[in-house]
């Protein structure tokens, strides 16, 4: 789902911060929540904009985890890793999503239709384990309702 | 207030304060406060708030009912929860539905609903108000307790509870320099995790020169486990910003960004709302209330980088930079932002300081110890029944968090560990769990405070596991900058990983130890410095945790998958691959499960029907749902099997020439038996009752282990090369030196341990007082026992339960009871046996033991009896009985059973034959790991050395003791395999449905009706048929397929 370049949103976006070096971040987390990636298009004219190196805007892209280079399926599920998750079964809720859906945790399904993340902490802990589809959280999740929360999102 | 109009004057803002508190001291109408923070949200509470509105509007109450949402009340556990005021009541996991009642009820008739009251996990108490309530009770909320009065996206809330008094305070009479001395006295330190005094901090920023200097405070709460800071900003932002404005008066900083994580939308959205009131209402921007202070206030977020909690590198984020961290010095209050002096605080830091402007520094520095000041809030997560965020005084014990305030663990499981201060902090052990929470104690325990964090672990928690884990999580968040931490985490990690797998050695242990050093000494900031802390904490307080995982493969705690494979085949004491047949029964493939069966167990039909099945305790299907019937699958199959004739034996050829005696023919002996002979080995069994099997032959009844059953494993075993004499007894009929002078080289003894304990009852000795071994064997070798028309049996476990059974099935008897000290929870009986038991009409009194037996003419005619209840645990780890004063009473008895345990005793056994008893136990002592005793070539195992034990833990007795005679026969040293658990081979998993994979329900196994079951040789437990096997083995989680070696074998490697 790789989409066409719009000169004038990332423009807006720009805009937005006053065209500030600084603002890189907040500039990168805009075009983030348009496309939920960062189209490389996009990293071209934010550095030739606000007049930064390109390798210096591709590292700071890279560095943080918000940022996905790649473009995301329709739905991204994120599978609560903290520590409190983990004391309660996390890794064999994000193994169960690795069987269900085949990929490992940072890809995509090969019809796009899932990208699997990880996290360390939603600071949900008491309704740990937790998976987070799009916006909808999921409290205690176990390793039997994975394939009823996918299904929900199966369309 | 109704205008929305800047204020222009502190007077002012003075007049709105004390305006809306009036209000709202004036409103008189009942509130319903819905707790409505992320995890309210995530846990329905939107729901219930509409359904609230939906009641008041068709009641028309909407202006006599106020409903307000408010951010989080720190007891997750209970959300989604309503505090209702004036009535002070506490309703917490409010469902939609409650709706209606709470309003008509309670609101309107203030009318309790018990159903929604707090209930105590332990003692069952309710509780009405939130001061009743334990989690509660020891929790000084200075900070926390006000979320539940304000909404926070109005600040008229703030206000009406005095919000921005201490703002006017500071503009009305006090100088900066006498802020920053109030908050010195006061004694507030750093609650991001490094606790660096507060006031020093803001007097260094102070003095830094410059016109331009910024505030920041930290919101990145980056440590997994932790979300104090998130509960504060979601529920009163306000009293955040409040503290920075003030900080930002004190230190002449004119700009303050809110650095928040990207995780927290809500707290950004509130923060957000926040800061447009504060702008609308002039308490933001230039001249505020007219006294020449300016202040500017910014969101940043985070972008998903842990180390952006570090000070100097959420400045380069803020800077638009890669987060890197720099050299310090400078300092940030010296050089920071922008290259301008700076003061970053943490969120909780920044939300003290008004109550410390408003209460005073004395105030403050009363609460806590001599070093660590005020309260601290924690999360209390992980293994803990009352899961929140607790607000504490410092000083307060680790004890009194887990158990007074959390309630304790969990499904009455063993504490383990308590983790501190996030990846930056350790595990402290129960040893420590009296220490007081302060600042230095933890950090001299080998943790830290850290931002709050405080995850509780129990006997489930594999330590390596978590050392692992937090590992894992370094390695991915270090920036990169620093060899020592970008390689030094990565090494670590792979290290503990190769622990974790069971490959690694003590060198590793070693390495790990020294590496972990170097982290900690060459790296730049607090990430690389504290990395190695979560492996340095585990190492001090569980190294025998590591070592068991080094050298004998084994995780303890059943965690590590790579070792562990399937628990089922992991605990079984000689490793049957349960999850192997298992998987063969889902594709009905029943002659390969029988061999799989049969090659690691030398008698299959017996434990089929009677083993104690430590694999359907740990099995993982049962953790969410009920564990397979592994038990019943086996016996399934062996039935099948010899249905079809397929368990014949083929006799092992003899190679070798030693002759090796062994002494009882009970499960030890009779594996031994055929393990020796599969070696080659003639063997000879003898013993010396008149029939072979042991307890299995003449205490376990028919109606449970049917005797043809038996006879035809037993069967199998002769039929290999095993010869076996009966009426042969040690010590009457022969003696070791017989055996030595007939040329055997090697003797095992596996006599077992019969011997009845008494209760120490007066009256015991009399006629019609049986103990239970000697009656069930008396009836199994067909002696002559006369019963009366009412039987008692005192004892709880399966010696007591069959007793009993087998007591009912004689003609003479009409009555039977069991009397137990404890209560069902705790009999060691089988639970499938006792409900057998109550089926079949034998009454059970729980919490009931006998004070004496009553006699007349020697025979017994009842026992005393007095009522127990249960008190503190001991060394059993169950709860010890304690007599209830006053309440005995007598129970008329014709025979009494006695059936409370054995030991072992070997009277057979002479000083000269050279052996070593243990005085205290009678059992014999043996080396541990050659099972060899005193006496050269004599080796012994089973009952007879451990003491009563299990079926299968004899056979397993039996398995070793042929290995360590074989080497000692062979001369060779005796290597024990250390292995990690694998199956021999992976069958490949069956496509299941669905609805199959919800299935989490084990399949019932058909009993015999009560009514048909008259003598022992009704069997009464059927066996399953095919269709049901084949549905009960599909239930199975596979998890042996979920190794790295199941994966590759099974082509699901991703």
């Amino acid at each position: 789902m790789t989409v066409a370049f719009e000169k004038e949103k990332i423009q807006s976006f720009i805009d937005r911060h006053q065209g500030k070096k600084k603002s890189l971040i907040a500039i990168l987390q805009d075009i983030q929540g348009e496309y939920r990636y960062l189209p490389e298009d996009c990293l071209r004219f934010v550095a030739k904009t606000l007049g930064i190196p390109l390798t210096d805007v591709v590292a700071v892209a890279t560095f943080y985890r918000a940022f996905s280079l790649t473009p995301r399926g329709k739905h991204v599920c994120t599978v609560c890793q903290g520590t409190a998750c983990h004391v309660r079964g996390g890794p064999r809720i994000l193994d169960e999503f690795e069987r269900r859906l085949k990929v490992r945790a940072g890809q995509t399904t090969k019809d796009k239709q899932f990208t699997l993340e990880t996290v360390a902490c939603l600071g949900c802990c008491a309704i740990g384990p937790v998976v987070v589809v799009d916006r909808d959280y999921h409290a205690h999740t176990t390793v039997r309702n994975v394939g009823a929360i996918l299904k929900k999102y199966q369309r | 207030m109704n205008s929305r109009e800047k204020l222009q004057t502190v007077r002012e803002l003075k007049a709105a304060i004390r305006e809306q508190v009036n209000l709202r001291k004036s409103d008189k109408r009942p509130v319903l406060t819905v707790s409505s923070g992320t995890c309210g949200q995530a846990r329905g509470s939107a729901k219930v708030i509409g359904a609230l509105h939906r009641v008041l509007e068709e009641r028309k109450l909407e202006n006599k009912v106020r409903v307000r949402v408010t951010g989080c009340h720190g007891f997750c556990e209970a959300e989604p929860n309503i505090i209702i005021f004036p009535h002070n009541v506490f309703y917490q996991k409010v469902d939609p539905k409650n709706g209606r009642d709470i309003i008509t009820e309670t609101v309107l008739k203030k009318k309790i609903l018990p159903g929604l009251l707090y209930k105590d996990p332990r003692t069952a108490e309710t509780a009405v108000e939130e001061s009743g309530i334990g989690f509660y009770r020891k929790q000084k909320r200075v900070l926390l307790a006000d979320n539940a009065l304000i909404d926070p996206t109005k600040i008229d809330d703030y206000l009406a509870i005095g919000g921005y008094g201490s703002l006017v305070k500071i503009l009305t009479g006090m100088t900066p320099e006498g802020v920053i001395e109030t908050v010195k006295k006061s004694g507030l330190r750093g609650r991001g995790g490094a606790g660096f005094p507060t006031g020093l901090k803001w007097e260094s920023a102070r003095r830094s020169k410059g016109d331009l200097k910024y505030v920041i405070c930290n919101a990145d709460e980056g440590d997994p486990g932790a979300y104090m800071d998130r509960s504060l900003l979601e529920g009163n932002p306000h009293r955040v910003l409040e503290g920075m404005l003030i900080g930002a008066y004190a230190m002449g900083a004119r700009e303050g960004y809110m650095y928040v994580r990207d995780e927290y939308p809500l707290a950004v959205k509130h923060v957000t709302l926040a800061i447009e009131e504060l702008r609308r209402l002039g308490l933001i921007g230039q001249n505020i209330l007219g006294t020449g202070f300016d202040f500017e206030i910014r969101i940043a977020k985070g972008a998903g980088a842990f180390v952006c909690g570090e000070e100097t590198a959420l400045i380069a984020s803020i800077e638009g930079r890669v987060g890197e961290p720099r050299q310090r010095p400078p300092f940030p209050t010296v050089r920071g932002l922008f290259g301008k002096p700076t003061c970053i605080n943490n969120v909780e830091t920044w939300g003290n300081v008004p109550l410390i402007i408003d209460k005073g520094a004395d105030w403050f520095a009363g609460i806590g110890t001599e070093g660590s000041k005020g309260t601290k809030i924690f999360s209390l997560v992980g293994k803990i029944n009352n899961t929140g965020l607790v607000e504490v005084p410092m000083g307060i014990t680790l004890r009194e968090i887990i158990y007074d305030i959390g309630g304790g663990i969990p499904g009455d499981r063993a504490f383990k560990a308590v983790q501190t201060g996030g990846p930056s902090g350790g595990c402290l052990p129960k040893e420590m769990l009296d220490l007081p929470i302060d600042y230095q104690s933890l950090a001299q325990a080998g943790s830290i405070m850290g931002s709050g964090g405080m995850i509780v672990m129990d006997e489930k928690t594999c330590m390596v596991d978590i050392a692992k884990y937090y590992l894992n999580f370094l390695r991915d968040e270090s920036c990169g900058k620093c060899v020592s931490c970008r390689e030094g985490t990565q090494r670590m990690w792979e290290i503990v990983k190769k622990i974790s797998d069971g490959k690694a050695t003590m060198e590793d242990i070693a390495v790990l130890e020294q590496l972990a050093g170097a982290v900690k000494d060459a790296s730049l900031c607090g990430l690389g410095q504290t990395a190695a802390n979560p492996v340095l904490s585990t190492l001090k307080y569980f190294r025998s945790e590591y070592e068991k995982h080094v050298v004998e493969k084994r995780c303890p705690a059943m965690v590590c998958k790579e070792i562990v494979s399937s628990p089922c085949q992991y605990i079984c004491p000689i490793g049957q691959e349960a999850s192997t047949y298992i998987a063969l029964i889902a594709q009905k493939k029943f002659a390969e499960a029988y061999e799989v069966i049969r090659k690691d167990n030398p008698l299959p039909s017996v434990c089929g029907r009677v083993c104690s099945r430590a694999c359907e305790t740990v099995c993982r299907a049962g953790e969410i749902g009920e564990p397979i019937s592994i038990r019943g699958l086996k016996r399934f199959v062996m039935d099948w099997a010899k249905a079809k004739g397929l368990d014949s034996p083929v006799r092992f050829p003899v190679t070798r020439a030693e002759k090796v005696a062994i002494i009882g023919a009970g499960p030890a002996g009779l594996t031994a038996g055929y393990a020796l002979a599969r070696k080659g080995y003639p063997v000879r069994i003898f013993e010396a009752l008149p029939v072979p099997g042991g307890m299995l032959a003449v205490t376990i009844p028919g109606h449970r282990l049917p005797k043809d059953i038996l006879n035809e494993d037993i069967n199998f075993i002769m039929e290999s090369g095993v010869s076996i004499k009966t009426h042969m007894a040690l010590g009457k009929d022969f003696t070791l030196d017989d055996l030595h002078n007939q040329g055997y080289k090697a003797v095992f003894i596996a006599t077992g341990a019969h011997k009845p304990i008494e209760i120490g009852v007066p009256g015991e000795e009399a006629e019609g007082v049986l103990q239970a071994l000697e009656y069930l064997k008396d009836v199994h070798l067909k002696r002559p026992v006369e019963l009366g028309r009412r039987v008692v049996v005192i004892g709880g476990g399966n010696s007591a339960v069959d007793a009993a059974r087998v007591a009912l099935r004689n003609k003479n008897v009409q009555k039977v009871s069991i009397l137990y000290r404890r209560t069902r929870k705790e009999m060691p009986a089988y639970p499938e046996e006792v409900e057998a038991a109550l089926d079949e009409g034998v009454k059970v009194e729980f919490l009931t033991a006998p004070t004496w037996v009553l006699t007349k003419d020697g025979r017994v005619t009842g026992v005393r009896c007095q009522r127990m209840k249960l008190g503190e645990k001991d060394e059993s780890g169950r709860p010890k009985p304690v007599p209830i004063e006053g309440s005995e009473f007598l129970v008329p008895v014709d025979t009494l059973i006695l059936a409370l345990s054995e030991r072992a005793y070997t009277p057979y056994l002479k000083e000269s034959d050279g052996l070593t008893l243990s005085p205290k136990w009678g059992t014999i002592i043996v080396d541990p790991a050659t099972m060899a005793t005193t006496r050269p070539g004599v080796f012994a195992g089973g009952d007879v050395v451990t003491g009563p034990s299990s079926v299968i833990d004899a056979i397993a007795a039996g398995k070793s003791a042929a290995e360590a005679i074989a080497s000692y026969l062979e001369g060779r040293p005796l290597v024990r395999a250390r292995r990690t658990t694998r199956p021999s081979f992976y069958v490949p998993p069956v496509e299941l449905k669905e609805d199959e994979l919800q299935q989490a329900k084990r399949s019932q196994m058909p009993h015999l009706p009560p009514s048909r079951r008259k003598t022992m040789h009704e069997e009464v437990e059927l066996g399953f048929t095919r269709e049901v096997a084949v549905r009960e083995a599909r239930r199975c989680l596979r998890c042996e397929l979920e190794t790295e070696d199941g994966k590759k074998a099974t082509g699901r490697e991703t």
